[in-house]
């Protein structure tokens, strides 16, 4: 009886069951190579997906309202490619500056974003889909399809070289914020009541229509900041940088637990959904699976994940009725 | 009060000419026109058989655009037709390569986009709590994966057998074969979305599921079937992409999901479902090609014509939104 409800908690809890699948994981793959678990493995793993996991937290506040943003990458190169110019010219070189910059034209790319879904009752996947192309054109267009080279940038990138904890920081800092607000303050309660119900949310006096608009502001705030630290972490500006890459952010927030219909979904959901994507895609060379199988296995386990969702909830409610007429 | 399709018992559809000129698909046609004007004056080289030139790899993504506006009114999306197109087009490149004629690799081009369309449909309406987005994503990364895994380290394939393809590539005048088949496919799914009964029980789903069920509408049939001929679609569109690309490699088909969802929205479909309708589609496709094929033509950065396509989408979802509210502010 005791083991059978301990069960019960696990599979109930989304992110238990995620922590066990992110075990076995960690299992298998240091069985075949051990030293997948070396520090310097595991930094490695952690800087090469900080721009992933840092978006997640926007597309978690963006998804628990129902919405989808897929103009993010667009935005991440065009105020990426913007602080890369800055540098390339001879303008700026302080690192601090360069930040608050990029980190500023996300924000307003975000704004419009959410002034134009929340005001103009616009469905989010065009909307964004619209400024998708446009902050992607308009990083073309002021770069002249120009790359910012590693010399151009060369004293900025030490911030996130190999090895420097300027990304860390970064990372950790704002798992911690986000893990406060959401959880804890009016603010973050507030994006999940949005979320579950909007009409009851605007009957019991929240603004709908200024939570809509912020959280869509945090999300391009993020990736402008996620712009910045790729120009970092990469040592160059380029236009197309981390084209097509919003999918990957969108499906670990899926993987985390996140519901598309809005009002469900945790920061540590995010975070493991995100963590389970970086490490499949490090360790399936060291299983012996080719590196152009990653997509595939990507793919596979995506789907895998959603179903076992569907499959998970449907047992629990048929169990739930089971109880019930008992 | 107006249900999801704006229509109510007091606002009968009229049909004066002042109407239909107003209307959405008025108005694009007017662009059409405008944009066609626009062209003429800017470049003198945007005449008919330059723009036929231009105008094949802009012309397979229309086939798409049928299944995806069946599918919009449904109230669903699908994301994974690029990938579709890429995995359909690389698996004809190499079935073709390894000897089999061309009439057979042509058909196993078809069935592996009818293949990839039914598995998207199986996987949304056996769970159908699934958000179709969500569904696609996935597919779109495991079809283009199977592309790549079958593409090899090399990650492209050329089409060895130039001559046997070569009659898609026919023209009649200077006019290719894929504008005409397009025009027959139009033809036929505007039939069929407006005045079969088939057509009637998509836009009742897209409005409301459960309603279309208890009206006895077979709903997961019609969107599996929506699924199947969509993939199908994008099979077409992936053969017709080999066709002027002689090849396949691993971004084929990179974004033309988003296009063709963009040129649907353009047209007056709503992603929200039951609304809309593919004449407008249509035109606003053609729109869209001539501009760009216009703006090519005078040299135009081809980034920027990107900014221009994505804020003339977002300006044309507004507008309606907009007069909409204009309108019931007036009433009050």
């Amino acid at each position: 009886m005791e083991k059978k409800s301990l069960w019960k908690k696990i599979t109930a809890s989304r992110e238990a069951s995620l922590v066990i699948v992110l075990i076995v994981m960690l299992i298998v793959i240091s069985i075949f190579s051990p030293s997948f678990l070396s520090p310097t493995n595991l930094g490695q793993i952690f800087r090469n997906n900080t721009l992933t996991m840092l978006m997640a937290l926007g597309m978690l506040c963006v998804m628990l309202t129902a919405g989808i943003d897929i103009s993010i990458t667009s935005t991440l190169a065009f105020a990426g490619m913007g602080i890369g110019l800055l540098q390339k010219y001879d303008v700026i070189h302080n690192t601090l500056l360069l930040f608050i910059i990029g980190a500023l034209i996300g924000l307003a790319c975000g704004f419009l974003n959410g002034l134009i879904i929340a005001k103009g009752k616009i469905a989010p996947i065009i909307c964004t889909m619209g400024f998708m192309y446009i902050w992607r054109g308009m990083a073309y267009v002021i770069s002249n399809n120009n790359w910012a080279s590693g010399q151009d940038v060369s004293g900025f990138s030490d911030f996130g070289k190999d090895g420097s904890p300027g990304p860390y920081i970064i990372l950790v800092i704002a798992y911690v914020v986000f893990f406060i607000v959401m959880k804890w303050t009016k603010f973050g309660r507030s994006i999940y009541a949005v979320g579950s119900n909007p009409e009851a949310a605007q009957i019991s006096g929240i603004k709908v229509d200024r939570v809509m608009i912020a959280v869509y502001t945090i999300m391009g705030l993020l990736s402008g900041l996620a712009g910045v630290l790729s120009v970092s972490i990469y040592a160059s500006a380029q236009p197309n940088m981390q084209y097509g890459k919003e999918m990957d952010v969108i499906a670990a927030c899926v993987i985390g637990g996140v519901s598309m219909s809005g009002g469900r979904g945790s920061v540590v959901g995010t975070f493991l959904g995100a963590l389970i994507i970086s490490i499949i895609a490090k360790a399936l060379p060291l299983v012996g699976i080719d590196a152009i199988a990653q997509n595939l296995i990507k793919g596979v386990i995506i789907v895998f994940v959603v179903i076992l969702n569907v499959i998970t909830q449907r047992t629990m409610d048929r169990q739930n009725l089971l109880r019930r007429e008992m | 009060m107006a249900g999801k399709s704006g229509r109510t018992i007091a606002a009968t559809p009229q049909t004066g000419l002042k109407q239909k000129l107003l209307s959405l698909e008025g108005a694009l046609v007017i662009i059409f026109i405008l944009i066609n004007v626009f062209g003429r004056v800017l470049s003198p080289n945007y005449n008919l058989s330059n723009v036929m030139r231009e105008s094949p790899r802009y012309l397979a993504e229309i086939f798409m655009l049928f299944g995806m506006g069946f599918i919009l009114v449904l109230g669903d999306i699908d994301i994974s037709v690029g990938s579709i197109v890429c995995l359909s087009a690389t698996i004809g490149c190499l079935t073709s390569n390894a000897g089999l004629p061309m009439g057979l690799a042509i058909l196993i081009t078809l069935l592996t986009g009818l293949c990839c369309g039914m598995i998207n449909g199986f996987i949304a309406t056996r769970f159908t709590e699934l958000p179709t987005m969500i569904v696609t994503l996935g597919t779109q990364i495991i079809f283009r994966g199977i592309a790549e895994v079958s593409l090899g380290s090399g990650g492209s394939a050329s089409l060895k057998d130039y001559e046997g393809i070569g009659i898609l590539r026919a023209k009649v005048g200077p006019i290719p074969l894929a504008f005409f088949l397009i025009i027959i496919c139009a033809v036929i799914f505007v039939i069929v979305l407006s005045r079969t009964t088939f057509g009637r029980h998509l836009y009742a789903i897209g409005s409301s599921k459960t309603a279309a069920q208890y009206a006895g509408v077979e709903v997961q049939k019609i969107r599996f079937f929506c699924f199947t001929l969509i993939g199908f679609l994008a099979g077409i569109c992936g053969l017709f992409i080999l066709a002027s690309t002689y090849g396949a490699n691993t971004t084929t088909g990179q974004g033309f999901e988003m296009e063709v969802i963009a040129m649907c929205v353009f047209g007056g479909i709503a992603t929200t479902g039951g609304k809309g309708n593919l004449v407008g589609a249509f035109i606003a496709s053609l729109v869209i090609v001539c501009l760009r094929i216009a703006l090519g033509q005078i040299n135009m950065n081809t980034q920027l014509i990107l900014v221009i396509i994505g804020a003339m989408l977002i300006i044309s979802v507004l507008v309606p939104s907009f007069r909409q509210r204009f309108l019931t502010l007036k009433k009050k």
